[in-house]
């Protein structure tokens, strides 16, 4: 039996990184594939130093499409594979991310979003949220769930894992640079000890047996002759999918009852969402919250649910509108007072802003 | 009300300044509170201004990075300019009165200058070249703004390498949010071994650390001596 990665539950202070690596490692990821680029790179810098001392490996392709193909054929293989990357680099993981959605290969991959479009800032934004849900040639078929602090980081880190081999869809974790570089205090633990199952990867390629006699032959497929063969294949994927949102589906809502406003955002942005509540709420002003956790399946039926409740909304993103485009889909034919926006793309978002935009626009 | 206080460290690369950012935030972390840490980063490898925001509170923190500071240490000519954005009315404002060009470290073991917990191209580990202009304009909505020759001190009583553990004392003291012991112990952390080898390096990190504190104290008791000759 291998020694536990972590001894005991304790509290540490470290960047979101060096989270993310720790958080691999106790959830029993065996394998990282990955191509340098900022801000995610320590996460490889600590899996290479951690993963020699617990039995796992590391292997840094020569880019981001060869990453993910990578990532795909250790979960093919039956290891718990995982990558990191960012910007222009979830770009390139797109191709090899639709191939896991077609084929139904559990795939982790952690992107902490940098500026954008192209090379733009190597330091923080919320650009990246088209990509990650819906970025590949196909229907979205992902989960996404966009953490806020680092103790979400390492909890979510873990829970991806889970998530991926238990509905084999690809499973991202979205931070950014923010969450990457900055160092605040998280408990760390080992999954097992606080009741958390881990799900045992399965090999899907190289069983034992000869194919057809012992056993059946495997035929995993991403290409299809006509277009009929095609939807008869689509379809229960959709289904599946759908099957899983209701499961995976996580949200968060605060003082929503007898807002006057409601602010929506998601990610390290949500902190500034809460401070700037907590603030208000003191001077005596009805402000409340929703925070979608998974972009992707999204908490569409929650939102509505809050919605019915008061819809004049600040929605407030470090990007332009992507988050925006989630939330109005969710309230298609909805009717609301007030949709507020407040877009900084690239740019981050504090609480003394928002203070201020909401006693400027209750007044 | 919770309390947060919110410090923004400003200088050359090679002062030490995110080591500065760093150690406080440890110390409040240490002392059981809520404590975030970010350096700017960017591509440059080396040159411009480092900047260091640390947040410590009792609760948890909003925003990892902030519109105004309550605390603003600007260590260099050009961090002055840099950090003026931060400045408000309520802003404690203290800068190296000194402002030459920083003396250069390329040894961790004092002053701590560089260690790994953050990127490398967060910690600029060569000395940009930045001469004395004396045309420095400080901040003149600060609350307060208090100057301290830490580079001079630094050269002429200890250590050309301790310069930063001047400026962590100085702004241990101007934030007043961790204890100094919990600092010393944060640094007897990261230095420990070092300072087992050469005790004498311990002595001259805290003397400095306490001679930070000390200048800060002096400068905010003479500002007090002052109002009370205005009344």
């Amino acid at each position: 039996m291998a020694e536990k990665p972590i001894q005991e539950e304790k509290r540490v202070f470290m960047t979101g990184n060096e989270v993310v690596a720790w958080a691999a490692v106790a959830a029993g990821a065996d394998i990282m594939y990955g191509y340098p680029i900022t801000p995610q790179n320590e996460i490889m810098h600590y899996w290479t130093r951690l993963a020699p001392k617990h039995g796992k490996k590391f292997l840094q392709t020569e880019d981001e499409l060869s990453a993910g193909f990578t990532t795909l054929g250790g979960a093919l293989a039956g290891r718990k594979s995982f990558s990191a990357t960012a910007g222009p680099g979830t770009t390139l993981f797109q191709e090899p991310l639709s191939m896991a959605e077609m084929m139904r290969i559990p795939v982790v991959v952690i992107v902490q979003q940098r500026g954008g479009p192209s090379t733009a800032t190597v330091i923080y934004s919320q650009q990246e949220v088209n990509m990650v849900t819906f970025g590949g040639n196909g229907e979205g078929w992902r989960v996404v769930y966009s953490t806020a602090t680092h103790q979400e980081l390492f909890d979510y880190t873990i829970k991806a894992f889970n998530t991926a081999w238990k509905y084999r869809f690809p499973t991202f974790i979205l931070g950014d640079g923010y969450q990457a570089k900055m160092r605040e205090p998280l408990v760390m633990y080992n999954p097992e000890d606080r009741g958390i199952e881990m799900i045992k990867p399965v090999a899907s390629l190289g069983l034992p047996g000869t194919p057809g006699k012992d056993r059946d032959a495997v035929h995993l497929r991403n290409t299809y002759s006509v277009e009929e063969e095609l939807y008869d294949a689509t379809m229960p994927i959709q289904e599946d999918y759908e099957k899983m949102s209701k499961e995976v589906v996580e949200w968060d809502e605060r003082n929503v009852d007898d807002a006057d406003i409601i602010i929506i955002s998601h990610g390290v942005v949500s902190r500034a969402a809460i401070a700037a509540m907590n603030r208000l709420r003191e001077k005596g002003v009805k402000v409340g919250y929703f925070r979608p956790i998974t972009l992707r399946p999204f908490p569409d039926e929650q939102l509505q649910k809050v919605a019915a409740k008061c819809s004049n909304f600040l929605l407030v993103e470090s990007a332009l509108g992507q988050l925006a485009r989630l939330v109005k889909s969710a309230l298609f034919n909805m009717p609301i007072d007030n949709f507020d926006t407040l877009y900084k793309p690239g740019v981050g978002v504090t609480a003394e802003e928002l203070v201020q935009r909401i006693e400027k626009t209750i007044k | 009300m919770a309390i947060l206080v919110k410090i923004a460290i400003a200088g050359e690369g090679g002062q030490g300044v995110q080591a500065i950012g760093d150690i406080l935030a440890e110390a409040g972390n240490e002392e059981g509170k809520e404590a975030l840490y970010i350096p700017n980063f960017g591509v440059e490898q080396r040159g411009g201004v480092s900047l260091a925001f640390v947040q410590i509170s009792d609760e948890q923190i909003g925003s990892p990075k902030f519109q105004h500071g309550d605390i603003v240490i600007a260590l260099s000519e050009r961090a002055v300019a840099r950090t003026k954005q931060y400045v408000t009315g309520d802003t404690l404002f203290v800068y190296d009165s000194s402002l030459i060009a920083p003396p250069e470290v390329a040894d961790e073991a004092v002053g701590l200058q560089v260690y790994d917990s953050v990127a490398p191209e967060a910690q600029a580990d060569a000395v940009s070249e930045q001469p004395k202009t004396g045309k420095v304009e400080l901040p003149k909505n600060a609350k307060k703004v208090i100057g301290i020759p830490a580079t001079d001190i630094a050269l002429s009583e200890l250590h050309p390498r301790v310069f930063n553990m001047i400026i962590l004392g100085a702004t241990v003291r101007a934030a007043g949010v961790v204890d100094i012991e919990t600092v010393k112990h944060a640094l007897e952390t990261k230095l420990g071994k070092k300072f087992i080898d050469d005790p004498k390096l311990r002595e001259l990190n805290f003397n400095a650390l306490q001679r930070g504190i000390d200048l800060v104290e002096e400068a905010l008791q003479g500002e007090e001596n002052n109002d009370q000759k205005d009344v």
